[in-house]
């Protein structure tokens, strides 16, 4: 089923004024961000339901994704978990490639979000992303993603898998001030330190992802502390 | 928008008080200017188009969520006219003084977990029962028909005085459970319950008694400390400096409002954490804790090993031991009793000649000996500690024994009635008033009452049936030792036929009989057993209030947030309408005083009314809370602010307050237990020992022989992603978890297993199919597969779901533990298939960042 609310002049239109333009990253005058406690999340993905209900997605698509590592050799072992959804980058990957136009970046929080009404379903965006976060929609031929629940933000209010999390391990503030563990938050204790960076996760050089982590100790990725 | 605007908007919001919140959400975010609000009198205007409706177009009603599941959570719904469309849950703002964002350690919010969450889902779900429907095929095989309420209600009322008549008394078997409702008034319980006033005031009742869940550890709480309400409050937990979590897995099943949170703050102030369990389970990473992996059914063992330790380098509290407890030592043996055995001499091995060393332990627990004197000398010398001797380790042969043992622990360490210890057993802790349904002199009204895990043995071997087979409870009204001859089940909230041990013997079992009645708002495997299906009206759908789960402190209204789908009614009016039928207005008008008979159309006023009676004559008048009726339900919650923290037995420690034991002390030697003479005219049938004793399960990694065939002991805990079988149908949880057998790494490589591959594990009893997740984290000889799959039989009885209780034994311990966890089996590679029960290929692609292996 394609996405039947597409206004193909609309799209036309779009996809001109697109190839017209100069991609320079949107500087935003916040930025917001995501901070996650890699040790002490039970790793519930109550953050995971509260998100698909939120945005009302099929079982397949997931925003939010909670993602299990684990290592070591019986019975030395050890668990953690890594908890992302879109990184709301300071430059997304996904952004210039959007043949439409339909990814932007807002300047007053620097959330990244989809226009689905220009949205064509050509999934670019999903193959750009270093780290998983589009995510199509097969039954409306659409990519669609976290856009950090920009109603609620507009409310007053935290987004709903912040507002899910049981243990308190995740939240959103100035990624700035998350960065220099100046925010007061739940998710840090007093004695824990962030990075920008963890085992197995792409390279943030690539797009400057606006998330911070509480590291497990296995998680560690040597020379690549607090920025 | 700056930082600090952001900052300063959030703050504003925090303002916003209940009654603002109202307006809001009834007349949009103008209403938030007239309030005198510094919020900006515009609608957000975040798109450019509407993917979907914004909170504050939406209707909000406060609820929570329903199951018996270690938990119970605010849900708040978002409704447009009569459809849910999303949840949220506890921001704060809802209680007296409550404010967005308030999450104080006091008044914690009561945050729902990933189930409570995925409601809208199971709601909606295309297995929701919606009409009531009689079976046209054979059971099991799932062929029904449409019928009206009329044609069905009538054939179960005329089915009931046939089986009555013919039958007697002990002809229809309730088993109802806790599945459908935690609330005060919509009750499914064995004996608070629906169905049990009805059938025992219908005079047709055979009741099943002990608890699927805990039975060995409640036992263990009523014979040593006298009670069930042997537990803390969950805020305590941060007071600890050790806690032991004992086959303990609060990052699964949550055990309580904020259990789990008030542990990490624990861990925040520097308290160690040990888990004692075959698997290194996710709150063994999230509390970084000493994981011991131990052969499962030899816990008591272990610990016997902990005790020997802990008296033999004179660690005990010797005061405590001698102001609280009977029969620890000789010294604590009560006069009538000194020529009998106690405690401490069993443990130096004084009558079998066998001192329980940690040495001794360490070869039938596989834990060694070093690390159990290690673990004793940490647990004697941290004070305060809370040893959590869970649930799961006592669903075993002689689960109790294990049980019992941990008790012996806490006391003889001090760390009873103490903040930061820990007395549980069960745990349960703050007192809820419970009961808003008519309880009267009819209410748990059984002619017998037989262990229900032994039903089908009754069915099947009746009438050679002996009365200590099948648990029979003393004081049944049809005599002393009638063995119940059942024709008819009942189920309400309960899905038992999938839940229990045994299955292929129940489903022997359930051919023989003539009439199975469920209840339900989903149609379960069970319910594909059934002859008659009544759709029942989930808690979205009726008006009660719920009660915490065993710890927590708070009540939450259930208003009706929608009108009951299709043509659902509740179990209240289901059974006063059949009672109306069976025994017209005196049976009727008795069941349910407040109702007249159209109550099967009219439930509104009379459910108000047994709700405002509760809360103004027991909980406004018992529990100090002045909080009126309405106000409560305009809220949706009232969470109460203790004194001091709630801890079991304080008063008994600090003021002396004896026990509620015969003997006022804390019985590891139980007189009850000693002063029976004849075993099998107790529920229990057979001999329970005085004091808490290591006894030999009948199937475990140490018996040589039974392991030449079935080399694997399988466990089967509660899964996160499901309560029991509820939630199963849920695609939603089904993507964050499969329904997989664990198995160690080295094990699976000698039997060329990989993760994902297809294994059939299997005993004498039964085999079922599912992949294989192999990992470090499991203990050798182990296999781990979580309970409550749907059955799912292949037509040589083989289940493709993975539902572990195909292969569990239907014989309980004696003082009643379902034997869930005592298992050997045996797995291997297959060519069948698995049925997970929904479409796989949806899954995210990253369901699993890395494996490491």
């Amino acid at each position: 089923m394609a996405n039947e609310t597409l206004d193909k002049a609309k799209v036309k239109e779009a996809v001109q004024r697109r190839k017209k333009e100069t991609y320079t990253p949107v500087i935003p005058v916040q930025q917001f961000g995501f901070v996650h406690n890699n040790v002490d999340c039970i790793g519930c993905r109550a953050c995971e339901i509260a998100c698909k209900d939120k945005n009302g997605l099929a079982p397949g698509p997931r925003f939010r994704r909670v993602m299990y590592v684990e290592g070591g050799t019986y019975p030395d072992v050890y668990a953690y978990k890594v908890n992302m959804s879109c990184n709301h980058c300071a430059e997304p990957a996904c952004l210039p490639t959007c043949p439409t136009g339909a990814i932007f970046k807002r300047v007053k929080d620097g959330i990244v979000d989809i226009d689905s009404s220009l949205c064509i379903g050509c999934r670019r965006c999903e193959a750009a992303c270093p780290f998983g976060a589009p995510q199509f929609i097969p039954d409306q031929n659409i990519v669609s993603k976290c856009n950090m629940c920009v109603d609620e933000i507009d409310a007053g209010r935290k987004p709903y898998c912040v507002q899910a999390c049981m243990m308190r391990v995740l939240d959103i503030g100035p990624i700035d001030q998350l960065r220099a563990g100046t925010y007061p938050t739940k998710a840090v204790a007093p004695h824990e330190k962030v990075v920008r960076q963890v085992k197995s996760m792409a390279n943030p050089e690539l797009t400057n992802p606006s998330i911070v982590f509480v590291p497990h100790s296995k998680g560690i990725v040597e020379d690549k502390g607090a920025k | 928008m700056s930082g600090q605007d952001w900052q300063d908007k959030l703050k504003s919001a925090l303002k916003m008080d209940r009654r603002s919140f109202l307006k809001t959400t009834a007349v949009g975010s103008a209403a938030i200017a007239a309030g005198g609000l510094t919020l900006k009198p515009k609608e957000a205007q975040a798109f450019a188009y509407e993917p979907y409706p914004r909170d504050n177009d939406l209707t909000t009603v406060v609820t929570s969520c329903a199951h018996n599941c270690g938990s119970r959570h605010m849900l708040v719904a978002h409704k447009k006219g009569d459809v849910i469309v999303r949840l949220s849950t506890d921001d704060g703002r809802y209680q007296k003084g409550g404010e967005f964002g308030k999450d104080t350690f006091e008044e914690p919010q009561l945050r729902a977990c990933l189930r409570g969450r995925s409601y809208r889902s199971r709601l909606y779900s295309q297995e929701r029962l919606l009409y009531p429907m009689v079976r046209t095929g054979a059971r099991g095989e799932g062929k029904f028909k449409r019928a009206s309420w009329d044609a069905a209600l009538d054939h179960v009322a005329g089915k009931m005085e046939e089986l009555k008549s013919k039958y007697g008394p002990t002809a229809l078997l309730d088993q109802s459970y806790a599945g459908a409702s935690y609330g005060v008034l919509h009750k499914s319980d064995q004996i608070e319950g629906l169905l049990g006033r009805f059938l025992g005031m219908y005079g047709c009742r055979t009741s099943s008694w002990s608890v699927p869940s805990y039975e060995g550890t409640k036992f263990s709480s009523r014979i040593t400390f006298g009670t069930i309400e042997d537990g803390n409050e969950d805020d305590t937990f941060a007071h600890a400096k050790l806690i032991i979590m004992w086959g303990w897995n609060p990052a699964y099943t949550f055990h309580g409002g904020n259990t789990f949170y008030y542990m990490r703050m624990a861990k925040q102030q520097g308290c160690k954490f040990v888990l004692v369990d075959p698997q290194y389970t996710d709150s063994a990473s999230a509390y970084d804790a000493w994981w011991i992996p131990i052969r499962p059914n030899t816990d008591a063992a272990m610990m016997a090993g902990m005790v020997h330790h802990i008296f033999a380098n004179n660690w005990q509290d010797q005061n405590f031991i001698n102001k609280f407890t009977q029969g620890m030592d000789a010294g604590t043996m009560p006069d009538w009793a000194k020529d009998k055995e106690n405690f401490r001499d069993y443990i130096f091995g004084k009558y079998d000649n066998t001192p329980k060393t940690p040495e001794w332990a360490a070869e039938i627990c596989g834990v060694s000996a070093d690390d159990i004197k290690k673990l004793a000398q940490l647990y004697a010398t941290t004070k305060p500690a809370a040893l959590k001797a869970s649930w799961a380790p006592g669903r075993n042969a002689y689960g109790e024994q294990y049980n019992r043992m941990a008790a012996a622990l806490q006391a003889m360490t001090g760390n009873i009635g103490i903040l930061g210890g820990c007395a549980e057993g069960i745990g349960k802790a703050w007192h809820a008033e419970g009961v808003a349904y008519p309880y009267d002199e009819f209410a748990n009204v059984f002619y017998e009452s037989i262990k229900s895990d032994r039903w089908a043995h009754c069915v099947l071997n009746y009438p050679n049936v002996k009365r200590e087979d099948i648990g029979l409870w003393p004081g049944g009204k049809a005599g002393d030792g009638v063995i119940p001859d059942i024709r008819g089940i009942f189920w309400q909230g309960s899905d038992w036929f999938n839940q229990l041990t045994n299955i292929n013997k129940e489903i022997k079992a359930i051919n023989k009989l003539d009439l199975v009645v469920c209840n339900d708002s989903t149609i379960t495997p069970s319910g594909l057993y059934a002859d008659v299906l009544l759709p029942v009206a989930t808690h979205f759908e009726r008006h009660d209030v719920a009660l915490p789960w065993y710890k927590g402190h708070y009540y939450i209204h259930r208003p009706k947030v929608i009108e009951p789908l299709g043509e659902s009614k509740t179990d209240f009016q289901i059974y006063t309408e059949l009672a109306y039928r069976l025994g017209g207005e005196q049976f009727g008008k008795r069941y349910n005083p407040k109702a007249n008979r159209d109550y099967f159309q009219h439930d509104d006023a009379v459910d108000n009314a047994y709700l405002q009676e509760w809360w103004e004559h027991k909980v406004m008048a018992h529990q100090h809370v002045e909080m009126s009726w309405e106000e409560f339900q305009k809220r949706g919650v009232y969470k109460f602010k203790l004194d001091r923290p709630h801890v079991a037995f304080q008063d008994n420690v600090e003021k002396g307050v004896p026990w509620p034991t015969a003997s006022g002390k804390i019985e590891i030697f139980s007189g009850q237990l000693a002063q029976y003479d004849d075993w099998t005219k107790t529920a229990y049938g057979h001999e329970i020992p005085a004091i808490p004793k290591w006894i030999v399960p009948w199937e475990y990694l140490g018996d040589k022989e039974k392991t030449v065939k079935h080399p694997f002991h399988l466990i089967s805990p509660h899964p996160r992603h499901r309560t029991h079988s509820i939630f199963n149908n849920v695609g939603w949880l089904r993507e964050t978890y499969s329904q997989e057998v664990t198995i160690n790494a080295s094990d699976a490589k000698k039997l060329g297993i990989k993760t994902g591959d297809t294994v059939e594990v299997f005993n004498d009893r039964g085999k079922v199919v599912v992949p294989a997740y192999v990992t470090e984290r499991c203990m050798p000889g182990v296999l781990v597969l979580h309970e409550g799959a749907w059955l799912d039989l292949d037509e040589n009885g083989i289940d493709r779901s993975g539902n572990p209780d195909m292969l569990t034994l239907d014989e309980p311990s004696p003082a009643g533990s379902f034997a869930y966890n005592t298992v050997l089996a045996n797995v291997q590679k297959t060519d069948l298939a698995h049925k997970p029960g929904w479409d796989q290929l949806s899954t995210a692609r990253s369901h699993v960042f890395r494996r490491d292996l």
